[in-house]
């Protein structure tokens, strides 16, 4: 990639985080927060994205920017004051900024209309003429001198200034057998600076004891200079394989180093009080210091010196690319390791406490280890996903004229990269449900008795190895009369249905269901909550309601923390071994002869207490026997299948539940319906992983082809 | 006639983009030995770690601003020499001043380029090769 191309991508990258410190900062002062720190970092990030802006020509980004800087310039300044009205319209510019940024981003432009409306009501709350708001403004200033200088360094500057390694050489006898001579290492050494030199001769035997070809002597090397570790290195490359070499970088005086840290820090923090070694060199600094700030030049020094003392977390960038294939094969680890472990307890016999069993055992703890660790880095706080949340709040909450006011919970809690990315159009739909369908008009509220501003929720964390996200609103609730009226009219229940409350709740989930009694712009455009469903399962999560009529609703999803590995029931089917993803099973049975009974020719349906299930034998549905498995001699797993409620699914025998490495069959061979992916099982075979959805969906195509009108309405057999 | 390759800079900036940007330019001047330091405190370590013959380094940053970093580094003596720049992203008289009260070497606005930062780098150093 060419270098600019490159600075291009990371200033992308970085708007998408300075847009954030942003959206946070405007919140916290919307909060009433309004200490210089938080106005300062607001100021810098959109005074960043203008300077980024401005090194890639992106003029109509820069000319916004621009005017919303000068108003937080004077917000920062005292000037004006950030009041409620004012701080909305920053929201707002935060929000044309974000578009401005993607719009350059992908080479488009922005909506003018919008943005220059927004940039004038910027211009607007601004006091006067902005300093340096003109457009053109001199990039030289008059009358300024300034000292040149000549390229030179004190030669040996205090302080911590030059590096020092201490290493340590010990030649092994095999140095010398190959003509090398350790006198010659270390006069080389010598070159790179100053050396002090430390023979260690204890080792040297009695003169009888004594091999004449052994090696006897060992060197500590203290070296200051300006060499680097690797020219350090370099000077060992022809003799490393044939000593103990450790080069390790000399501690010089770390405490004399972070006092002198924190005095210089102090100096410039607040032109605080002069540490005594540097006093003649700072009078003039203080006096030229601006006055002011006194409470903060007080905690200043202890504030550096603390943070001189613990370095920050270091934090690298790495390519996905790269933790990608970490991860793969960190996954065929997990596979081989099981593969192993079912070898030798197949040849060992199983509770046989042999030394190999032993080390297996601490092998399968560290691949878990691995496994964890790895999962980790790909791991990320769902913040990316709830930061952009606030926005389409105050948007939605704009356009069907409620107030609103959401509330965040839980969002440093990490998942899976690829989870988090997929979280943002389920968790949307549902806020913007919740807005529209949930909440009452603030007039309707009021006379409910309720504050006229609605409150939404949305708070993350983990329970029993799973995220859960609930979304949460202080609205009306469910209207379960309309909803079961709506069920009805439609046809998705029998008029006489007798369903409990959460059976109602629950018809919200089905498709084409839309309460809205006109489609509103916001949440209508024919995508209703069976939507929110649909990509919650593709996650392999669950999603439920639970609502309170004048009290509000809940939805939660609960998700798996990562998409590389799967819980899974391990069944045989014929000669086949699946997998059937745990999360969709409800429960297994073995049918009695009084449970299956027949409907039409070639169907059955299963009594599972006092309910039917509509019953697909496996083995038949995917192709691998054509004959029907007898059920009472197999095992039916009661699956909650989209679309279609609980569906029975015949299998030969379930052989036991466990993880299992997911291995996508789309990159490996090519998208099959009824099979969601595949994965190695620990005797080396290849199991599908059923795609429960797919099945039932491809089995009801062929038994409407065949028999049309013989399915009783699909709800009536929902819980 | 300085060599260009035996300046040894810092560049300090809180933006990834900026560093990234001033980097490039000055590796197109012809530098190689290029440190960086996301802010005037961690700008400080690096110099007291080893010490740069020229700072490019942006005005408004956390914890350490620009001014903050240019006045530590002139009441240390061992930095004395150490050439400063500053980078200011809004044409800002007041703050070139003050700057200039502490002693900075020359000043730059953003957006940059090439030309004006080699062109304000020579009016420190003298022409470079």
């Amino acid at each position: 990639m060419d270098p600019m191309e490159a600075i291009r991508v990371t200033f992308f990258q970085e708007c998408e985080e300075l847009l954030a410190q942003l959206e946070e900062g405007l919140l916290a002062m919307e909060q009433g927060e309004h200490d210089a720190e938080t106005i300062n970092s607001v100021f810098r990030a959109v005074h960043s994205i203008k300077g980024g802006g401005g090194a890639f020509g992106l003029d109509p980004l820069v000319r916004f920017a621009h005017v919303f800087e000068n108003l937080l310039d004077q917000i920062r300044g005292g000037v004006t004051e950030a009041g409620h009205e004012v701080i909305a319209a920053l929201l707002r510019a935060s929000d044309m900024l974000a578009d401005h940024v993607s719009a350059a981003r992908d080479g488009g432009t922005a909506d003018e209309a919008r943005s220059d409306a927004i940039a004038a009501a910027l211009v607007a709350l601004t006091e006067g003429e902005a300093h340096g708001g003109d457009e053109a403004a001199p990039a030289e200033f008059e009358g300024l001198s300034f000292t040149p200088m000549t390229v030179a360094l004190d030669d040996e500057p205090a302080g911590a200034a030059q590096a020092a390694w201490i290493i340590r050489f010990k030649p092994h006898a095999s140095l010398y057998n190959k003509a090398n001579d350790a006198v010659l290492v270390l006069r080389e050494l010598g070159s790179l600076g100053r050396i002090e030199v430390e023979v260690d001769a204890e080792a040297v035997p009695l003169l009888d004891a004594m091999d004449p070809e052994g090696a006897y002597l060992d060197w500590t090397v203290r070296l200051t200079g300006e060499a680097d570790e690797a020219a350090v290195r370099e000077v060992f490359s022809f003799v490393d394989e044939d000593c103990d070499l450790d080069i390790a970088a000399a501690d010089a005086a770390p405490d004399a180093a972070i006092d002198l840290l924190s005095s210089l820090l102090a100096i410039g923090t607040a032109g605080a009080e002069a540490p005594p070694l540097l006093a003649p060199a700072i009078e003039d600094i203080i006096a030229a210091a601006p006055a002011g700030a006194p409470g903060k030049a007080e905690t200043a020094p202890a504030k550096a010196a603390e943070s001189a003392a613990l370095p920050a977390p270091q934090t690298i960038r790495v390519d996905l690319e790269r933790v990608d294939r970490l991860i793969n094969l960190v996954g065929e680890l997990v596979i081989n390791q099981a593969m192993l472990a079912q070898r030798v307890m197949e040849s060992s016999g199983a509770g046989q406490a042999s030394d190999v069993n032993l080390a297996l055992a601490d092998l399968e703890h560290l691949t878990r280890g691995i496994q964890d660790s790895v999962m980790a880095i790909r791991a990320q706080p769902v913040k990316s996903v709830f930061q952009r949340m606030p926005r389409l709040v105050r948007e939605v909450g704009e356009a069907v004229g409620k107030r609103v006011r959401l509330v965040t919970e839980g969002e440093n809690t990490e998942v899976d990269k690829t989870v988090v990315e997929r979280l943002s159009e389920p968790i949307t739909h549902m806020i913007r449900n919740a807005i529209d369908h949930g909440l009452e008009s603030p007039a309707d509220r009021e006379a409910a008795g309720k504050p006229a501003e609605g409150s939404v929720r949305l708070t993350a964390g983990h329970r029993s190895g799973r995220i859960v996200i609930e979304v949460s609103d202080d609205g009306k609730g469910v209207d379960r009369a309309r909803v079961k009226a709506k069920a009805i009219e439609k046809g998705l229940i029998a008029a006489d249905a007798v369903l409990t409350d959460e059976e109602i709740d629950n018809l919200i989930f089905l498709p084409g269901f839309s309460t809205a009694a006109a489609i509103s712009d916001i949440s209508g455009r024919g995508v209703g909550m069976d939507v929110v469903k649909k990509s919650v399962q593709a996650l392999g999560g669950r999603i439920s309601i639970s609502s309170q009529p004048g009290q509000g609703s809940r939805f939660t999803m609960s998700l798996p923390l990562t998409l590389a590995v799967l819980d899974g029931m391990v069944v045989s089917v014929g000669d086949q071994t699946l997998v059937a993803p745990l999360t969709a099973i409800v429960e297994s049975l073995k049918p009695r002869p009084e449970e299956v009974r027949p409907l039409g020719p070639d169907n059955f349906v299963l009594q599972i207490r006092d309910v039917y299930v509509p019953l697909i034998d496996i083995g038949q549905a995917m192709g691998f026997s054509r004959t029907r498995v007898d059920p009472t001699e197999g095992v039916a797993l009661l699956v909650e299948s989209e679309g279609a409620g609980r569906v029975a699914l015949m299998v030969d025998n379930i052989q036991g539940q466990r993880q299992v490495v997911i291995k996508s069959l789309e990159a490996n061979y090519r998208p099959t319906e009824g099979v969601a992916a595949a994965t190695i099982l620990g005797d080396g075979r290849v199991a599908l992983i059923l795609d429960i959805d797919g099945v039932v969906t491809a089995n009801r195509r062929v038994a409407n082809r065949r028999d049309p009108p013989a399915r009783e309405p699909l709800a009536r057999t929902g819980t | 006639m300085p060599a260009a390759s035996s300046i040894r800079a810092l560049v300090v900036d809180d933006q990834l983009t900026m560093r990234a940007l001033v980097r490039a330019g000055l590796q197109q001047i012809g530098m190689t030995d290029i440190r960086e330091a996301a802010d005037g405190e961690a700008g400080l370590r690096v110099l007291l770690e080893k010490p740069a013959h020229l700072v490019v380094t942006d005005f408004n940053m956390p914890k350490l601003d620009g001014l903050g970093l240019l006045r530590a580094i002139r009441s240390h003596p061992p930095l004395r020499t150490t050439a400063v720049i500053m980078l200011t992203g809004r044409a800002d008289a007041e703050l070139v001043q003050r700057a200039v009260q502490y002693g900075v070497n020359n000043y730059l606005v953003k957006p940059f380029t090439v030309a004006t930062l080699k062109e304000k780098i020579e009016a420190v150093f003298g022409q470079l090769t």
